[in-house]
Formats: structure tokens, C-alpha cells, sequence
């Protein structure tokens, strides 16, 4: 057992001694956390902004003035432009000039005074996102009018002035002005656990198959459980000290702390790291040249990005692809950050995942070492 | 510029690529994939999501009102019975929005007084989730409400309907808007990887060298690397065009002779900044590294996903600085909107100019001789 431990340390502490001798990895390794919080902290957001828009307004009396204040008023819209008809709104909503046309008819006035007061928008569906949360924004704007002057009585808590017979009070838990950073702030650390991880151990044991220091590893008296582990341990840590950075980072420039046990987060992240980096050592089996281990790790990271629901809700997405996204480690990992790092959960409600995470890294560690016994044997 | 000496080029690039098997897979394989992962994920509908309701009223009103809001099948609705467990529901993610009916939900309605309160709770952590069912749900709830006011009321106001159109993509089906984007993302990230790697493996192997001690000229070695890869690249594009069609159900809107010229044009750019960072690299790998860095802004930045108008005005600028924002925006005027050259121009002269600044630069690279 000793014996077994110290096999385990040597190829740890070699591998570390490689790792510090790589610039172009230590460079990654220090660019990639800055330009993850610069871009999820302060510039990409999903909430649409400066949102041009016009009015065709037929009606042109101050009712319908004060309803085309009103929209304006939420903060989301650019000063509306003014055109003549619907002509000149579907070629600037075709050249991306606008984003929402709000028609209000030549009756509104009289529409309103019998009660049915209608307006039309016309939305560019070619960017399906933004045109359902501005037909949204709209709708509420439009809901909430006033058509007769008299003050409607505003909840302090609320929305303004709701109309309807039901007062309907509203409320973001978590993350109250629903802030887009927040959301990708949680997540940026297992972004960045999963670039690192396949590079990490991935490139690097072809690369050392490529140069030819990995048959010299091999002929060592080590296992290849050894060497795995060896090769694992220093990884590991560089994974922790990511997430750290990623952390602190967030909390230092963005003010945004972990809500929940920095402790269930600790735990969480050893079985998603370890289930990463064994991805890339299985990739490094595959894999004949560096080059083909980058465009299989790409493989691999691409969907774990894309189907996680790191960037966009995996909730909404249909069904088949949604139970996709439950192969990749990430998926696990989004869901335990954002219940310990936004809603303050504890380790008792990271369980499921924690356990998903590790049943993964165990599939994995088989499938490496049926992978890997060819070659040792 | 000997055309004999450049065929001699572009069939020995044409069997180089086609030979290795790897090579022959990434190529037919990645573009698929992408259009796969992308196409679905983006959807704006929402359905089938569990609502938890906490009833403290329980009252015939109050049922009443949750059984419409379950009739609709937007929401699911679980009941809870304590805050507490609605809070756990939350933390947990086993819900993604909460109804709250008072105590006094039925008293409020009967005495007509004032309006009869709910609240609605959503988990803001999953953001862009929250601002989706916002609108949703609180239409459900006032439109389940409405049926149970009290005919004379009184209202707060009256509220204005508003008729929604959605122009171009009616019912705003998010696979269009991906299956655009992910034409800007393959041809930008796949060309500029492989021809990097291809040349940096040539150099490594001593063959770019012969290449450049052979009688032929900077512009012909150039034309004999970017042709056939071009050519290659191309008919990705086509089985691209023909797989979104067939499998996703999305056709071009516009003119398909357009998109693929512009698109076969706009891989010679990608194309021209892979030779750049292989002359600038020593390895296969720090190529490949080079790539990705290249390719964070390529997703994050060009308005693939995630909207260029919401970005802070100096990145909004910084944004008209990578060709794959305006091929982007190429794609999808084409693609979703059907328009032509006379609306696309300022984008397609962007493109010309990326073009002839990159190609160039890749020229001068392709001549220096170490």
C-alpha cells in the first residue's frame, strides 16, 4: 500500500514539475478565468437592452402618448423612432432597424372610452429571444394602463399599478432584479473546470505520447492505476485553486459571494473534476496526435456548453435533448453551483447531483482502464 | 502564376485532406453535430413546468382558480402546504415558480372590496428562465382571475390588449435563429483550426519547406492551400444547407446561390487567419491553444448567442471587429429575413475588407522564407 503511494506521488509530483514548465498552459491557465469574469461579469447579458423600436401612431392624442411613455419608461427601449407606415416598419424590421413596431389605431381613443382598447405589435421573430421578452415587456406595460387617468393604486412591493381582477404581486427570489450576470457568475467555474480538465490531461498524455516520454512512463514499475492517480492528483489541485479564483474573483469585482456552504461547493467539485479529467484521459486513448485530442475534447466540451444550461435554460429545451445534456458532468455540476452559489443550499440538497457526478467518474475510470490494458499489459 | 504548377498544389492538397480518415470524420461529423446541439437549444416556450402552489386559502375560489391555471398545461402545478416547503421546493430547483394564495383570497373576492391578492414567487436564480415564465404566468393567473371577478368589480384600471405579430418566425421557434448562427461558428472555428494545425504539422514534417524551395511562387503555394480547402469547405456548407433542411426543417428564406457564395467567400477569411496563426505558431499545440483563445470572442462576442445590443457601447464596437459578427449577421439576414444584397451590402463590404487584409497578410507569411 505504501509502495503504491509513493508510485502514486512520484507521477505527481513529476507531472506537476511539467505542468510549471508549459508557458503556453500557464498562460491559459491565467487568461482564461480573467476573460471568463470580464465577459460573464459586465458584458454579456441575455435581458434585452437599447431596444429600437417605433410607433406608428394613428391615433395621435395624449392617451396614446402616454402609453408610448409608459413603455418607454421600463428602461428596456431606445427613443422610439416615428414612421409613416407599415411599409417602412417591415423593411427596417427586415434590415434589423428595429426590433418591435407598436401600432396604436386611428380609434384607440374611441376603443378605450368603450372599454376595448387595443393596440398591435409587430415583433422581429427572427431573433426568437428578444422578440418574446419585449412582446413581454409590452404586454405588461399595456395591461398594467391606466386608460383612465385616476391613479391606479400602486403596490409598494409590486409592479406598478396593476390592472385585472386579481392583484398579482410579484417576485424574484435568489436574484430580486433578475440579473443575468448572477446566473452566469454561478457558472463560470465549471466552465472553466471543464477547459482546463480535458486540456489538462488530455493534450498533455498524447502530447507525451507524441514526444515519446509516455513509453518511458510506461516502462516504470507503476500500474496504470498509478499513473492515472498520480497523474490526477496535481490536476485536482490546480482545479481547486481555478475555482477559487473564480470565486473570489466574482466576489471581489462583482460583489457576488457564494450564498450557500463553500463547503457542499468543495465537495461538489472533487467527483465533477475527477469525471472531467477522466474524460480526457479516455480521450488521450482515442486520440493519435494533440490535434486529435483538441477536436475530440472540442467534441465533447462543445455540447457540454451548449446543452448544460450554462447559457440558456435547459428546462425549456425538448424533451430527448434535455435528457441529453444529463451525460456531460457540466449538467450535474450548474445544477449543484446554482442551488449552493445563488439559492444558499446546503450539501444536503447537492446530494443527487454529487452522486450523479460520481457514478459518472466511476463509468469513466472503467472505461479508461479497458481502454488502457492493450497497451500495459 | 503557372497553372500547371498550381494544379500540381491543389491535387496534392486535395489528396492530403482526403487521405486521413480523422480529417474526412471532423469534417462531416463537427458541422453536424454543431447543427444538432445548437438547433434545439434554444427555446422560448415555455411548457411543462412545475409551478408549486402553496393554497392557504382552500377555498372553492381558490381551486377553482389553480384547476384553470393546470387546464393550460404551461404549468404543472405540485401543491405544498408550508412556506417551508416551498422555500425547500426553490433552493432544491424542484420548481421554478411558486403560487402564493392568501388566507383571505376568498373574503377579499366575496367582499369586492378591493382586488383579491396572489403572489407569484420565481426562482431568479435560473434568470433567463424567470424572465421567460414571467410574462407567462402572470397572463394565466389575471386571465384565470377574470373569471372569477365579480361582475362591477372595481378595477384598477382597464388595461390595454395588445394583438402580438411575430414577423418572419411566427410562432418564434428558436432553431432558425441557431441553425444561422452555427454556419458563423463552424466555418470560423473548424477552417481556422484545421488549415492552422495542417500547416503547422507540414512545417513540423519539413514538407512546407519543400514546398517553398519548389519554383513555385508565395501566391500559388497560397492559392494551392486555400482552394482545395475552400472547395471542401464549401460542400460542408451545402450538406449543412441540406441536413438543417431535412432533419431540423429549416430552409434559407432568401437566395441560396447568395448564401453560398458568401459563405464560400467568407471560409477564404478563415482560411487566410489559419495560415496566419500557424506562421505564428511553433507547434501543433500552441496552434490549437492560439484557436481557442480566438474562438472565446468568436462565441461569445459575435452575437451567435447572446445579443450584440445588450453589450456595454464600447464592446458593441469592439464586436464589428471580428468578420464573424458580420458573416453572422450575413447568415441570418439571408437565412430568416430573405434579404438580398441591396440591404446587406454594408456587412457584405466589411466582409471584402476583412478579406483583403487577412488574405494579404497570409500572403507575406506564405513568401517569408525562414
Amino acid at each position: 500500500m505504501s509502495r503504491f503511494r509513493q508510485n502514486v506521488l512520484a507521477v505527481a509530483y513529476r507531472e506537476a514539475r511539467v505542468m510549471l514548465h508549459d508557458r503556453a498552459f500557464l498562460m491559459a491557465l491565467l487568461v482564461q478565468p480573467v476573460i471568463m469574469l470580464g465577459l460573464y461579469g459586465g458584458v454579456i447579458s441575455n435581458q434585452p437592452a437599447n431596444v429600437p423600436w417605433a410607433v406608428i401612431d394613428r391615433s395621435q392624442t395624449a392617451l396614446s402618448r402616454r402609453l408610448v411613455e409608459d413603455v418607454q419608461s421600463t428602461g428596456y427601449f431606445l427613443p422610439p423612432r416615428r414612421v409613416a407606415g407599415y411599409a417602412e416598419a417591415r423593411a427596417l424590421l427586415r434590415r434589423q432597424s428595429l426590433l418591435a413596431v407598436l401600432i396604436v389605431p386611428g380609434s384607440f381613443r374611441r376603443d378605450a372610452e368603450r372599454g376595448h382598447p387595443r393596440v398591435q405589435l409587430l415583433l422581429d421573430g427572427s431573433d426568437p429571444l428578444a422578440a418574446a421578452r419585449v412582446g413581454g415587456y409590452v404586454a405588461q406595460v399595456a395591461a398594467a394602463f391606466a386608460v383612465r387617468r385616476e391613479p391606479p393604486a400602486a403596490p409598494p412591493d409590486g409592479p406598478p399599478g396593476r390592472a385585472g381582477a386579481i392583484d398579482v404581486r410579484q417576485r424574484f427570489w435568489f436574484n430580486p432584479t433578475l440579473r443575468d450576470r448572477d446566473f452566469f457568475l454561478a457558472t463560470i467555474a465549471g466552465m472553466l473546470l471543464t477547459n482546463i480538465s480535458l486540456s489538462l490531461t488530455g493534450a498533455s498524455l498524447v502530447g507525451e505520447r507524441e514526444m515519446g516520454t509516455y513509453e518511458f512512463v510506461l516502462s516504470l514499475p507503476t500500474s496504470a492505476l498509478e499513473i492515472v492517480l498520480g497523474k490526477l492528483l496535481p490536476a485536482v489541485a490546480v482545479a481547486y485553486g481555478l475555482l477559487l479564483v473564480a470565486l473570489v474573483g466574482s466576489g471581489l469585482c462583482y460583489g457576488f459571494w457564494p450564498a450557500g456552504s463553500w463547503l457542499a461547493l468543495f465537495a461538489v467539485t472533487l467527483p465533477f473534476v475527477l469525471a472531467s479529467l477522466s474524460v480526457g484521459v479516455l480521450v488521450s486513448t482515442f486520440a493519435r496526435t494533440s490535434a486529435q485530442a483538441v477536436f475530440l475534447s472540442t467534441f465533447f466540451i462543445l455540447p457540454s456548453f451548449v446543452l448544460s444550461g450554462v447559457g440558456l435554460p435547459y428546462q425549456l429545451m425538448p424533451h430527448g435533448v434535455r435528457e441529453l445534456g444529463g451525460l456531460f458532468p457540466l449538467r450535474w455540476y450548474q445544477i449543484a453551483s446554482r442551488r449552493i452559489i445563488e439559492r444558499g443550499a446546503g450539501f444536503g440538497q447537492v446530494v443527487v447531483p454529487t452522486l450523479m457526478l460520481g457514478l459518472f467518474f466511476a463509468v469513466m475510470l472503467a472505461l479508461v482502464r479497458w481502454r488502457m490494458k492493450p497497451r500495459l499489459g | 502564376m503557372r497553372w500547371r504548377r498550381l494544379r500540381t498544389l491543389l491535387v496534392r492538397e486535395g489528396r492530403a485532406t482526403l487521405r486521413d480518415p480523422f480529417t474526412i470524420t471532423i469534417l462531416v461529423a463537427v458541422p453536424l453535430v454543431a447543427l444538432l446541439a445548437f438547433g434545439f437549444v434554444l427555446s422560448t416556450e415555455v411548457k411543462g413546468l412545475p409551478l408549486a402552489v402553496l393554497d392557504a386559502s382552500d377555498t372553492p375560489a381558490s381551486r377553482r382558480l389553480i384547476a384553470d391555471l393546470a387546464a393550460q398545461g404551461t404549468f404543472v402545478p405540485r401543491r405544498v402546504v408550508t412556506r417551508a416547503a416551498l422555500e425547500r421546493a426553490l433552493v432544491g430547483g424542484a420548481v421554478s415558480a411558486a403560487l402564493v394564495v392568501p388566507p383571505d383570497f376568498d373574503r377579499a373576492r366575496a367582499r369586492g372590496a378591493d382586488r383579491p391578492q396572489v403572489q407569484l414567487v420565481y426562482d431568479g436564480a435560473e434568470a433567463v428562465l424567470a424572465g421567460n415564465a414571467e410574462g407567462y404566468l402572470q397572463a394565466l393567473v389575471e386571465a384565470a382571475g377574470a373569471t372569477l371577478a365579480r361582475p362591477g368589480a372595481p378595477r384598477a384600471g382597464d388595461g390595454v390588449t395588445v394583438a402580438e405579430r411575430a414577423l418572419f418566425n411566427p410562432t418564434l421557434d428558436g432553431k432558425p435563429f441557431m441553425v444561422a448562427g452555427t454556419f458563423g461558428f463552424v466555418l470560423s472555428f473548424l477552417t481556422i483550426l484545421i488549415t492552422a494545425v495542417s500547416i503547422v504539422n507540414e512545417r513540423l514534417g519539413g514538407t512546407f519547406e519543400q514546398l517553398q524551395v519548389t519554383p513555385a511562387t508565395s501566391v500559388e503555394i497560397l492559392l494551392g492551400k486555400v482552394l482545395p480547402m475552400g472547395a471542401i469547405f464549401t460542400l460542408d456548407v451545402v450538406l449543412m444547407v441540406v441536413v438543417a433542411g431535412v432533419v431540423l426543417g429549416v430552409w434559407p428564406q432568401g437566395s441560396v446561390l447568395l448564401f453560398v457564395g458568401v459563405s464560400a467567400y467568407y471560409v477564404s477569411i478563415s482560411l487566410a487567419a489559419g495560415l496566419l496563426i500557424s506562421a505564428t505558431s511553433e507547434t501543433a499545440n500552441e496552434a490549437v491553444q492560439k484557436t481557442v483563445l480566438v474562438s472565446v470572442p468568436l462565441v461569445q462576442l459575435s452575437g451567435f448567442i447572446f445579443p450584440i445590443r445588450s453589450m456595454p457601447i464600447p464592446f458593441q464596437w469592439a464586436t464589428t471587429l471580428f468578420p464573424a459578427t458580420h458573416y453572422i449577421a450575413v447568415t441570418r439576414g439571408i437565412y430568416l429575413r430573405a434579404e438580398g444584397l441591396t440591404t446587406l451590402w454594408p456587412e457584405l463590404l466589411a466582409l471584402l475588407g476583412f478579406g483583403v487584409v487577412l488574405i494579404g497578410l497570409a500572403l507575406r507569411t506564405m513568401g517569408r522564407r525562414p
